[in-house]
């Protein structure tokens, strides 16, 4: 049985990571090239967003556990240095696997 | 292609004053601007453009120094940045473009090429404005025409004489010659008629002056370009045999005519005209009387050259007549054509 911690390890070589939907369980990959609002959309879930590039917040959403890679303009320093919240629609994951409150 | 590195009259302190809290909306050389007072009341200018919707700003409100644009209220910053939106973190809003501006001559002054550029050394020097020996007074036409027809236009003066007949026109300018200088950027067309009859304009300016209006009179007309396209015009009348231009000044009625001309569009732009006189400075009645003399003599040449620009537009390779008469334009655009080019020389960044 792997008992690794995935939230607390780094990424991967490819640049990929999970992301974990703390409501159903689901497991989603999102790879190099993709942003995790993209991963979601594709899989069917109806998030809310707009900008798309880290301007506007309206795709805000809690981090349950892992650590993300924030991108966007429009947390503050202080706020992104909490990690409890990203911008799902350009911000990233330090972390092999992001819990999200979704 | 316009020459973009360099200051040109936007508009009138008073066009901007009597707008109020309403900012003003203008193309400048292709540029879609909006200029306004920002804190302090120093005059900014950005972009026409929000950058949330892209909505004109133009169409906003000045509140506070700030440019409040009037779709949905994002408040516009002196520099192009957004500084406050309601219900949103503005951060991360992309900036707009900014321009240069000096106040100056009682007009905002523009600069609308590579910003980095921008150097207020370079505006020219005028001594008639703010000068308390001369008295100014002066307007705006918005011209349907590409700006160089207005050039050729001030720099041959023998259109007066049939655009003009019954102001300043008169048949001498036609049998007169004209020679025309070049020294460096500058073009300068000069003539000078001797011994005629004044026209109904001088007549007034005689009067005005306390001179005989049927005297027989020196007449010159000196016109001066320099880039990117300001024409200041010497023109007078001197009592015959006094010495013309160099008459002493109980002898002569005189002034500049000045024309800013801001290219708009390719056929369109912006004609800030105005004359300055050194007599009756203190008289604001006669500065009006020959502001509502000069505008009307000059929408004279709106219809000319709006309808000429018309007939060129139809015909685009159709070839122009180069006269005698037009050396001081053909000079003028040479100037132009020089400077545009060393503007936009590859590796020189416009």
């Amino acid at each position: 049985m792997n008992t690794t911690d995935l939230t607390q390890s780094p990424l991967t070589d490819d640049g990929s990571f999970e992301v974990q939907l703390e409501k159903s369980g689901q497991i989603l990959r999102v790879t190099k090239d993709q942003s995790i609002l993209k991963v979601l959309q594709d899989a069917g879930h109806d998030v809310p967003f707009s900008c798309s590039e880290g301007i506007c917040g309206t795709c805000l959403t809690k981090v349950v556990a892992g650590t993300p890679d924030h991108w966007d303009m429009f947390l503050t320093p202080e706020e992104q240095e909490a990690n409890d919240q990203m911008l799902i629609c350009c911000s990233r994951s330090q972390t092999a696997r992001l819990v999200l409150d979704l | 292609m316009f020459i973009k590195n360099t200051w040109y009259v936007a508009c009138a302190m008073t066009e901007l004053d009597a707008l109020g809290s309403k900012p003003l909306g203008r193309t400048i050389c292709n540029e879609k601007m909006v200029f306004f007072k920002g804190p302090e009341g120093r005059v900014a200018a950005v972009e026409d453009f929000c950058p949330h919707r892209g909505a004109p700003l133009s169409l906003g409100n000045v509140c506070n120094g700030k440019l409040v644009c009037g779709y949905h209220g994002l408040e516009m910053g002196c520099e192009g940045k957004t500084v406050h939106m309601p219900g949103q973190r503005v951060r991360g809003f992309p900036a707009v473009k900014s321009y240069a501006v000096v106040e100056r001559y009682g007009f905002v002054w523009v600069w609308p090429g590579d910003q980095a550029l921008a150097d207020e050394a370079q505006m020219p020097v005028f001594e008639f404005f703010d000068n308390p020996a001369w008295a100014y007074g002066g307007g705006l036409y918005h011209v349907q025409a590409d700006y160089r027809l207005m050039v050729d236009n001030l720099m041959d003066l023998t259109h007066e004489t049939y655009v003009h007949a019954t102001s300043i026109g008169q048949p001498e300018i036609d049998e007169t010659p004209c020679t025309t200088t070049v020294e460096g950027d500058k073009v300068i067309l000069q003539r000078h008629m001797e011994g005629i009859q004044a026209p109904p304009f001088w007549q007034m300016a005689m009067s005005a002056n306390g001179l005989d209006p049927q005297a027989k009179v020196d007449r010159w007309q000196i016109c001066r370009f320099s880039p990117p396209s300001h024409i200041m015009i010497d023109v007078g009348v001197a009592l015959a045999g006094k010495g013309g231009f160099d008459a002493a000044p109980e002898h002569k009625a005189y002034s500049v005519v000045v024309d800013f001309i801001t290219p708009e569009s390719e056929t369109s732009h912006w004609y800030h005209w105005g004359m300055a006189r050194q007599f009756k400075p203190e008289d604001t009645a006669l500065t009006d009387k020959i502001r509502a003399g000069q505008g009307g003599i000059f929408g004279e040449d709106m219809e000319m050259l709006q309808l000429q620009q018309k007939n060129i537009t139809a015909w685009p390779d159709r070839k122009l007549l180069m006269l005698n008469i037009d050396s001081g334009g053909v000079q003028s655009r040479r100037i132009i054509d020089r400077l545009l080019a060393e503007e936009n020389k590859p590796g020189v960044t416009a």
